[in-house]
């Protein structure tokens, strides 16, 4: 018996199930995350077998997509034919039918329940006033400190129960070959992975719960399988259900894959026919009114057409934590939290503090945060005490009845009312950068080769060398009221926070003296004096650009007066657009920014499909509909090709988390994704069940990927990027980063490149880098191509 | 041009046999706006005929103001919950059978508040819960809510039982099928069959109100979707009030009031723990509703019917608000320490002069706990919440002594005023009831239990429970859902 040899096969066994993130901090990641290295498709099969998940589209799904022509008859029928199906599609489509899923008692319900009832009361973050006694002995500790009381057990004697997990371990499996030890964990971590997930994240993400409160998976699996054994629960892995007839699988593959390639039929045509037609002069040396630029975000590029169509504007893709992997510290609430993308490691810390002259507005604001805190406290306390619970009931029923019918019937009006008393603290405050150190204590300023260098990458990444007086860089955040989801909407890049204070921190920096004198003297970068950059946020719901003007000086007045009035037109045309509302559309969206019944107060990242790493001019005339991220690039600026390498190790790897996310949330929301919201029950302040209790819920709710019930929102196929870059040095960056040609190898996204200089032919990345021409135009001729196209063009260069 | 064809998305091509009907999106609308118009026209019916309540009995029917304040409540959280879910279950493909379901439920409260022939006032009973399992149950290609609509459904029959019991044994011996006619029999029916119906009648009120021992449904009850939960907590749990404000002369003649005053107030006591340790929180909204519907039982038990009807119309806002943004208890925090209780000399004064304000006013504007009756007992409960609400904001920090001193007055009279306004509006609204409110004289019952209800306050007040480990496990066994609707099935892909 090996202690080393458990730990191994959980680490091991581990794999098979995602990370559950907390709701407060939504991560969009794989949930597959763990089977990455495998081909697609390998990678699903064994999902299915182990996670009892549907992980292709179903054939209702195709149903929809082939009845809206999204997939190509041509391009169907040929696949088909070359893996030997030689039936009509609607022969395969009721082929699929006959696969649905079936229900089973669970055999092991009891054990799963009862470890349910555990778990959930021993990661509590703080919804019960009355903790699980022990929880600072850790999970398996303080289990047995009360397992004797549970007469769901039936264990009579503390000692009968090991004192740690590894021993319970140990004595349980050496009735067992050691080999079986990975199938055994696999079975049981697989059983509640939502649960088991939750404890990967938090001993990953070390989260001042997790400190205090430690849980890992051997704990985990020490008290099952002791309450395994005590009920004559399987402790072996069951007979998986026999693997249904492959050609199912094959044939599901294959009309995914008809779909993608349709899809990317259509963005080729039209960037072919962009290419084709006329080209507008450069002239690079007119700088325009403003600049705004935008995160990658899918939502961004809705509102950046309609920015653009009001004016002299020009805007720019950037991803959302504007390129500082920083933490940063609420001044509400005090905690910090991650603000750049989960795979970068915080290098700063941003916090804030008073604008001189504010300081006294500053104090002021902290009181009254106190005085917040304490109503909450006051309230709960209120509600939760004998007999005050009963006294406080009467006293204030009257006002909860008024409240009913305000948030019932005015929510947008509501809502107005509260941004217009806009008392946020970016109106006196600023943000300040530090170095992350060890020791809180310690705090240092940065030094400014590394201010520099934050300002430099982004020009860089973006392709941008010269400068409007006005440059605005636009976070992203969402508002919506009564939203366990609240946070799946804010910035993916920021780590599912508002992106609000990363722009102003690089308006910041990018405003000081020294560094654009750095910049000038070492890079060679001219900022103009009179450029100034200024943070701002773009609300997603309502379309809404609130610009944190509190530090412009009287000479940029004027200028952002008009960019105002601008915006607020792009808010009228983009709510429009988005809302498919012909009036009041502005209203609309504000209800849904408040509107508590309203389970879908916006879209999110639905319906991404492409990655285009571009500059502006190759997409500014299409109409993508809200499908593709957009990341600025110009190759001729990029000699080295270090940020296109930086670009596709970042951004590209962070869009194919989302885009996989949103694939497996769709094809299997009751696995994947949260299931429908208006069932949920929310878990311990950090998640959601269903109905009475249960597996704690993963992914995204039905209600961010599905119109209804029965009709899907988002479209579940892969992510195709798409790069406008000489091939060789695409080539080249493949060649030096093995993880990204795997994630191609292994078919996870797609890869397209357009090459200048082969007159900007598009090809198709396959395997083992081979390159094929997409040849999409005579394709597209036969199919019906959307008549609107002449109209919407017309709109956008109105 | 335009990568996606947007007007497919205007438009969606409809199959067959999953399009929305005109039928299906229309009917929730039309419900919820109908429920609406039914408030607007009770409520102005109830404002303007105020000071004229009709009051009228027929052999079948019987209509008066209980009933009037009735309707009116039931209609406002029927609407509510309708224009709620016409927007939260946007989508949902049993959205249209969810709302025949509410309008189903709310028509039978409406008909069991004005039914007088004791036939049609079971009927309505039974079919009050029928309407609420298929609510809990309205997924129906979801196992555990087919459970827990099972489940629930078997309790709900057993509470008819009771009922069926309780009005056939009246009936039988005084032969009469109203429900006025056998109030007003009572005098004939010997005391033991008066005992035995007082019982049941009583019993039936418990399951419908989650008391204990049949809690298990109330916790059960989550895979309904939210709104039907508001309108379960808000609606049907009040039933029990209802009932036994009908019913009152009943528990007068066979003596039982003290049996409803322990066991709500036990109820009372015991699920105000258990909420406490809920992590979920629906589960959590649950057994604070237990507590508060033990509290309601507790005000029958002490004669004050009126007070009970308060309570359930003001517990209905509450919880109904609590359940439709449930949604926003997803915080990110950081782990805390129990608050320590001490308390100061200076104010234990403060908070014992504005506890005797507190109860002062709530006497003079209620009319309770002017005399030596059991009304002294819900003074006194004011009495200490005003002496809480006191303690917690004399010790915060953040506040000036300006603001220390001034805002516990403002709360208490803001809450005392608005609750009188209520309570002496119900009364009013309320005076053809028989025996709505008799003051109970001083019992040795109510004695001892107001001393362990002050145990319980001390208990929790110094956080003595949280050493207790043996009663934390306890109390969350008791308070776990139905097995079988949990985690029962799987999917088999």
């Amino acid at each position: 018996m090996n202690q080393q040899h458990i730990l191994k096969s959980i680490d091991e066994a581990s794999k098979i199930v995602g990370k559950t993130w907390p709701l407060y901090s939504f991560v969009t990641s794989n949930p597959l995350s763990g089977y990455e290295k495998a081909p697609f498709e390998e990678a699903l099969r064994s999902a299915k077998k182990h996670l009892n998940a549907r992980v292709f589209p179903d054939s209702s799904q195709f149903r929809q997509a082939w009845q809206k022509k999204e997939i190509s008859k041509g391009v169907l029928r040929s696949m088909l034919k070359e893996k030997g199906f030689s039936e009509s599609p609607e022969y395969y489509l009721q082929l699929m039918d006959s696969g649905e899923n079936t229900k089973v008692k669970n055999g092991n319900h009891d054990l799963d329940r009862i470890m349910a009832k555990w778990l959930a009361a021993f990661m509590d973050e703080g919804l019960a006033e009355w903790e699980m006694p022990n929880k600072k002995d850790g999970f398996y500790r303080a289990w047995r400190k009360l397992a004797t009381y549970d007469g769901e057990i039936g264990i009579k004697d503390i000692r009968q129960i090991p004192e740690t997990s590894s021993q319970a371990l140990m004595q349980i499996l050496e009735d067992y070959p050691e080999e079986s030890y990975p199938h055994i964990f696999a079975y049981h971590l697989a059983a509640l992975p939502g649960w088991t997930g939750y404890i990967k994240y938090r001993t990953e993400s070390a989260s001042l719960w997790q400190q205090e409160y430690p849980i890992v998976l051997e704990d985990y699996l020490g008290v099952r399988l002791w309450i395994a054994r005590h009920l004559n629960a399987f402790i072996m892995p069951q007979d998986l259900n026999p693997q249904k007839d492959d050609n199912h699988i094959k044939l599901q593959y294959i009309w995914l894959k008809a779909w993608e390639k349709s899809w990317q039929d259509q963005l080729v045509g039209v960037l072919n026919e962009e290419k084709i037609a006329v080209k507008k002069p450069q002239t690079e040396n007119d700088a325009p009114e403003a600049q705004l630029v935008f995160c990658i975000d899918t939502r961004s590029e809705i509102i950046r057409r309609h920015v653009e169509s009001k004016g002299d504007y020009e805007t720019f893709g950037y991803a959302g934590f504007f390129g500082i992997a920083m933490d940063y510290q609420n001044l509400k609430d005090g905690l910090t939290r991650k603000s750049c993308p989960p795979i970068v490691n915080s290098a700063y810390q941003v916090s804030e503090i008073p604008r001189t002259n504010q300081k006294n507005t500053f104090k002021a604001y902290e009181r009254k945060k106190e005085v917040l805190r304490f109503q909450e406290y006051f309230l709960k306390r209120m509600k939760n005490m004998l007999p005050s619970a009963f006294g406080y009931v009467e006293g204030s029923g009257i006002y909860y009845g008024l409240s009913l019918l305000a948030r019932n019937l005015i929510p947008g009006y509501v809502y107005a009312l509260k941004q217009k008393r806009n008392t946020s603290h970016e109106n006196f405050c600023q943000p300040e950068i530090y170095k992350t150190t060890d020791k809180e204590a310690h705090i240092h300023q940065i030094p400014l080769n590394e201010k520099v260098a934050i300002v430099k990458s982004a020009f860089d990444l973006i392709g941008w060398n010269h400068f409007a007086p006005l440059v605005i860089f636009v976070g992203h955040g969402s508002h919506s009221a009564n939203n366990p989801f609240g946070s799946s909407l804010d910035c993916g890049a920021c780590a599912a926070s508002p992106g609000r204070h990363n722009a102003r921190m690089l308006a910041k920096i990018a405003n000081r003296r020294d560094v654009r004198k750095s910049l000038l003297e070492n890079h060679g970068i001219d900022i103009p004096d009179e450029t100034l950059f200024i943070g701002a946020e773009h609300n997603t719901t309502t379309d809404d650009i609130i610009i944190f003007d509190s530090e412009v000086p009287d000479s940029h007045q004027d200028k952002l007066r008009n960019l105002r009035v601008d915006l607020k037109r792009a808010q009228e045309t983009a709510t429009k657009d988005r809302l498919q509302k012909a009036s009041n559309s502005v209203s609309v969206a504000q209800t849904k920014a408040n509107d508590w019944a309203d389970t879908r107060p916006e879209w999110g990242l639905a319906k991404n499909a492409g990655f285009i790493v571009a500059p502006r001019d190759l997409t500014k005339k299409i109409n993508l509909g809200g499908r593709c991220f957009l990341h600025s690039y110009d190759w001729k600026m990029d000699v080295t090709g270090k940020a296109l390498e930086a670009i596709m190790q970042g951004p590209m790897v962070v869009t194919q988390w989302i885009n996989n996310h949103y694939y497996f949330s769709t094809v299997d929301n009751a696995t994947f994704g949260g299931g429908s919201k208006i069932t949920h029950n929310v878990t311990g302040r950090f998640g959601v069940v269903q109905g009475n209790g249960g597996d704690l819920k993963v992914g995204l709710p039905l209600q961010s990927v599905h119109q209804s019930d029965q009709e899907m929102y988002h479209r579940p196929v892969r992510l195709s990027v798409l790069i406008k870059a000489p091939l060789d040095r695409v080539s080249e960056i493949l060649s030096r980063n093995e993880n990204l040609k795997a994630l191609l190898d292994n078919e996870w996204i797609y890869l397209m490149v357009q090459d200048p200089m082969r007159g900007d032919d598009i090809k198709r990345y396959q395997r083992n880098m081979q390159w094929v021409s997409t040849g999409a135009i005579s394709e597209r001729k036969e199919k019906d191509h959307p008549k609107v196209d002449r109209e919407v063009l017309e709109l956008i260069t109105e | 041009m335009m990568l996606e064809n947007n007007e497919q998305e205007m438009h969606p091509e409809e199959s067959k046999e999953k399009a929305p009907t005109l039928f299906s999106v229309q009917l929730p609308k039309t419900v919820s706006f109908f429920l609406w118009f039914l408030f607007a026209g009770n409520m102005l019916y109830l404002v303007t005929s105020f000071n004229t309540l009709p009051n009228w009995n027929g052999a079948i029917l019987r209509f008066n103001g209980f009933s009037l304040l009735i309707w009116t409540t039931v209609t406002f959280f029927g609407g509510l919950i309708g224009s709620y879910a016409s927007s939260y279950l946007k989508g949902f493909r049993y959205h249209s059978r969810f709302m025949m379901l509410s309008l189903g439920f709310t028509t039978s409260v409406m008909l069991f508040v004005v039914s007088e022939h004791i036939v049609l006032m079971l009927f309505s009973w039974l079919s009050m819960g029928i309407f609420m399992s298929r609510l809990i149950g309205v997924e129906s290609d979801w196992g555990e809510a087919q459970e827990a609509s099972r489940f629930t459904q078997r309790y709900f029959l057993l509470g008819t039982l009771f009922l069926s019991a309780a009005l056939c044994l009246l009936a039988l011996y005084s032969n009469e099928m109203t429900l006025s006619g056998l109030i007003n029999a009572l005098h004939l029916i010997p005391f033991y069959i008066k005992l035995i119906a007082g019982l049941l009648v009583i019993a039936a009120a418990l399951v419908q109100s989650a008391i204990y021992p049949f809690h298990r449904w109330l916790l059960s009850a989550m895979t309904a979707p939210t709104p039907a939960s508001a309108l379960m907590h808000a609606g049907f749990v009040n039933g029990s009030g209802i009932l036994l404000t009908l019913f009152a002369a009943l528990l007068f003649a066979s003596n039982t009031l003290n049996i409803l005053f322990v066991i709500g107030g036990l109820t009372a006591i015991i699920a105000q723990f258990n909420k406490l340790l809920q992590v979920n929180v629906k589960q959590k909204l649950a057994c604070s509703t237990i507590a508060q519907m033990g509290f309601m039982i507790m005000q029958c038990g002490l004669g004050f019917f009126t007070a009970a009807v308060t309570h359930l119309i003001l517990h209905g806002f509450y919880k109904a608000y609590l359940f439709l943004s449930s949604g926003e208890a997803i915080a990110h925090s950081r782990p805390q320490k129990p608050p320590q209780i001490k308390i100061g000399t200076l104010q234990a004064m403060i908070v014992l002069i504005f506890g005797v304000l507190g109860a002062f006013l709530f006497a003079i504007w209620t009319g309770k706990g002017t005399q030596l009756d059991s009304g002294i007992f819900l003074t006194l409960i004011v009495a200490i919440t005003v002496g809480q609400a006191t303690y917690n904001i004399g010790k915060e920090k953040s506040l000036s002594v300006l603001q220390k001193i001034v805002v516990p007055p403002l709360l208490f009279i803001a809450g005392i005023g608005t609750y009188a306004l209520m309570y002496n509006g119900v009364s009013i609204v309320m005076t053809d009831i028989p025996m709505a409110a008799v003051p109970m004289p001083i019992s040795m019952v109510q004695m001892a239990f107001g001393i362990v209800f002050l145990a319980g306050f001390f208990i929790m007040k110094l956080g003595v429970y949280r050493k207790i480990p043996w009663l934390y496990v306890k109390l969350m066994n008791l308070s776990q859902p139905y097995k079988k609707s949990i985690l029962m099935y799987k999917s088999n892909s």
